[in-house]
């Protein structure tokens, strides 16, 4: 039994040290700088192709590829937050002790050695003296202790005993904050989506784990606009967005960076963007007769055009954004009653393809604008369309954090600028005449003590005349 | 621009100030160090005056926005700031010595800022990211604290000077002048806890703002991460003074540790892949 409470006691001081709570503050610091420079989650792929095999399947084995939230890493937090309660423990009887103890008034010891002008002489009996600066400390300060020794009176009075709580506060915060970052972890989600202009999702693609999941409302992308200033630089990105439940709109919002939108607890955050190729394609056609004639018209996918001047109609069947790597390009389908329908390529880089493989037109009617006559089509642009990249993410865990960040700053500011400053007051009566004394002690600050010191020496001063001490 | 031709001037300045805080210190004249006060007094408010005129041009070219987006215009704050509470130091303690280790500091960056080719002083427009409201509280509490930290540096070093001399060599003046180790030894603890409540509230800033910008408050990002590795070395240096009673060289020693991360959360990030790139030019 002696030996198992001596090993719980070993248990408990390691626990308790700040040895221990230094030593892994130094380990998760010597942790996060590996994390740095080790490519993590998805940066990680290039960096990982060019390690070798076996240093790959060390790191791989560490986890530092995605060291943050790998179990030892999670240990080493676990540790330190175990380390801060134990700690915490340990010691913050002793700042109750201290916040409640009331030391006695009439401690003569703390008058020996205080410095003289902590002393003046009022020629004014005891009593009254004493009642009047009773009545000036409880103006200034709560709880003003007197005691009666003989003809002499003591007071003690304190200011600022929450200071002890200080560093406890930041404790806790900091407790606070990794429990924040717990529950957004186990009930949390961050995911990905993105969404063409005009399309609308469901679901979204969790991070990091390749899975969808499901919003339980649709999201819906009604436009994306990019602008640029005059340097080329981004300006804004700005999505339309327009959510849906069972088919119905139930909201519609702007959202652009730093204004994220939230929808039944899933906040949305614009992420990045791209085009891909539309539906629609900007063509202009020339007929070559006695009287030549162009036209130029937007075509849709599959839409059925009638041919100017013709009999026959013509469609754009597919369109590529990178056709036999010679750039974009659309099929054309004519039909018309002269006989059999014909399909053909056109490039929106003719005449660059022509230049650089002369005659491959009329080598190949398959890819020849004009494989109908007499008219020739030109493709001028594909027009694109943008989708936009959102980030999803719910975590319930953020009031919470942000809860321990305002009880971190106080308690910081407690722990840092506010002390327990203590006073003894006495007034010896001696023939008519009275000698006042202060003494003062202060956990901390010794010169925001000394500047206070001198405050109430002023006040306490200030009935009698501030007559010099003699 | 009149403000970037203002800025690389006060570099001068910092670099006179630096100039005669040194000749006071060898040579022990007081008079140079009054000298030196009013020369880095003047730099502060030219400085202050050619930062506010950048936030006016910026206004007048029509991208208005607090000169805290890109590379150049942090290290002009971080001059400054490191300027503002060194004099605030100063006139506290009214003593001068530590000009001569803090004022290099101020001048270095401004040199850096002003005459590297690779930074450039024009104004450019905000990217979505920088356009929020936490970006003024962000950048002011970071670099005060960042600042904060130097002038611990600053203090470290003379401390270690002060130690560091033999006894046959304390009447030079330069180590002479210095104040006693005890006193450089309570002035940094001081200034360590500005720097780290000032750091605290940084990267609380940053967070918040990451939450609205990225979806995200924490994301591991160099930056972030080196900001923690920041904090977490100060947090060792309270503790170990404050609990474990530990004082003078250690903590000192400690200390210069600590600037030197800061320099790297400043500076050597930029190295590194990650989401702060706006703040690398």
């Amino acid at each position: 039994m002696e030996k198992e409470k001596k090993s719980q006691n070993i248990l408990w001081r390691t626990l308790s040290s700040v040895k221990l709570t230094i030593v892994l503050l130094v380990l998760i610091a010597i942790a996060s700088v590996i994390g740095t420079f080790i490519p993590q989650r998805e940066e990680a792929v290039d960096f990982a192709h060019r390690l070798s095999p076996q240093t790959f399947h060390f790191f791989q084995m560490l986890g530092l590829f995605d060291m943050y939230h790998t179990a030892w890493f999670r240990i080493l937090i676990g540790a330190l937050a175990l380390n801060l309660i134990i700690c915490s423990m340990d010691r913050f009887p002793g700042a109750w002790r201290r916040f409640t103890a009331r030391p006695r008034p009439d401690r003569s010891k703390i008058f020996q050695g205080i410095p003289e002008h902590q002393t003046f002489v009022v020629s004014q009996p005891g009593e009254s003296v004493s009642s009047t600066l009773e009545g000036l400390l409880q103006s200034k300060y709560k709880g003003v202790v007197k005691k009666l020794s003989g003809s002499t009176v003591y007071f003690y009075a304190d200011k600022g005993r929450f200071s002890h709580f200080g560093v406890y506060l930041v404790h806790l915060s900091v407790l606070v904050i990794i429990a924040g970052a717990l529950i957004g972890s186990f009930f949390g989600f961050e995911a990905y989506v993105n969404i063409l202009e005009g399309d609308q999702v469901s679901s979204a693609m969790l991070r990091g784990k390749m899975v969808p999941v499901d919003l339980g409302f649709t999201v819906r992308c009604d436009d994306f606009k990019v602008s640029f200033y005059d340097n080329g630089a981004p300006k804004e990105y700005r999505s339309d967005l327009s959510f849906l439940h069972n088919g119905e709109k139930v909201k519609s919002a702007v959202l652009l960076v730093n204004h994220p939108v939230k929808f039944r607890g899933i906040t949305f955050y614009q992420s990045s963007y791209g085009a891909v190729p539309g539906d629609k394609a900007l063509i202009r056609i020339v007929r070559r007769a006695s009287k030549p004639q162009t036209s130029s018209l937007t075509v849709k996918l599959g839409e059925k055009v009638p041919l100017p001047l013709d009999d026959g109609f013509f469609t754009v069947s597919q369109i590529k954004d990178n056709f036999m790597n010679m750039g974009p390009a659309i099929l054309i389908k004519v039909a018309s009653q002269k006989g059999k329908p014909i399909r053909f390529w056109v490039f929106q880089y003719q005449d660059r393809i022509r230049r650089s493989f002369p005659g491959i037109f009329e080598k190949f009617p398959k890819l020849n604008p004009s494989a109908y006559k007499p008219y020739t089509f030109y493709l001028e642009e594909i027009e694109s369309k943008y989708y936009t990249g959102l980030q999803l993410s719910k975590d319930p865990g953020v009031p919470v954090v942000w809860g321990g960040f305002i009880l971190i700053i106080g308690g910081l500011f407690i722990t840092f600028f506010a002390s327990h400053r203590r006073f003894w007051i006495r007034i010896e009566s001696r023939g008519g005449k009275s000698k006042i004394s202060v003494a003062a002690m202060a956990s901390k600050n010794p010169v925001g003590l000394e500047r206070e010191t001198h405050e109430l020496l002023q006040t306490l001063k200030t009935p009698f005349g501030d007559k010099k001490n003699d | 621009m009149t403000n970037a031709t203002i800025l690389s001037y006060i570099t001068f300045v910092y670099f006179a100030a630096f100039f005669f805080y040194l000749c006071m210190m060898i040579m022990g004249k007081a008079a140079f160090g009054r000298v030196a006060t009013w020369t880095c007094i003047m730099g502060f408010f030219g400085q202050a005056f050619a930062i506010g005129l950048r936030w006016y041009e910026s206004y007048k070219m029509g991208i208005g926005h607090a000169p805290f987006s890109n590379l150049y215009e942090s290290l002009i704050f971080f001059s400054w700031t490191i300027i503002l509470l060194y004099l605030i130091v100063e006139w506290r303690t009214k003593n001068k010595t530590l000009g001569v280790f803090v004022s290099p500091l101020a001048f270095l960056a401004l040199a850096y800022a002003s005459f590297s080719p690779s930074i450039d002083s024009k104004i450019q427009p905000l990217i979505p990211a920088l356009k929020s409201n936490w970006l003024i509280a962000h950048v002011i509490t970071c670099f005060f604290g960042y600042s904060a930290f130097g002038i611990s540096f600053g203090l470290s070093l003379m401390y270690l000077i002060k130690k560091g001399q033999k006894e046959e060599r304390r009447g030079n003046f330069f180590v002479k002048l210095l104040p006693g180790a005890g006193v450089l030894d309570d002035l940094n603890y001081q200034i360590v806890a500005i720097g780290f409540l000032m750091l605290t509230l940084g990267i609380i800033t940053g967070s918040v703002w990451a939450h609205s910008a990225w979806g995200s408050y924490w994301s591991w990002d160099p930056k972030e991460t080196w900001s923690l590795i920041t904090w977490l070395v100060y947090a060792v240096v309270l503790h170990s003074r404050m609990v474990r009673g530990w004082r003078g060289r250690k903590i000192a020693m400690l200390c210069i540790v600590g600037f030197a991360c800061v320099l790297f959360t400043y500076f050597g990030v930029n190295y590194l892949a990650g989401l702060h790139s706006y703040a690398k030019s």
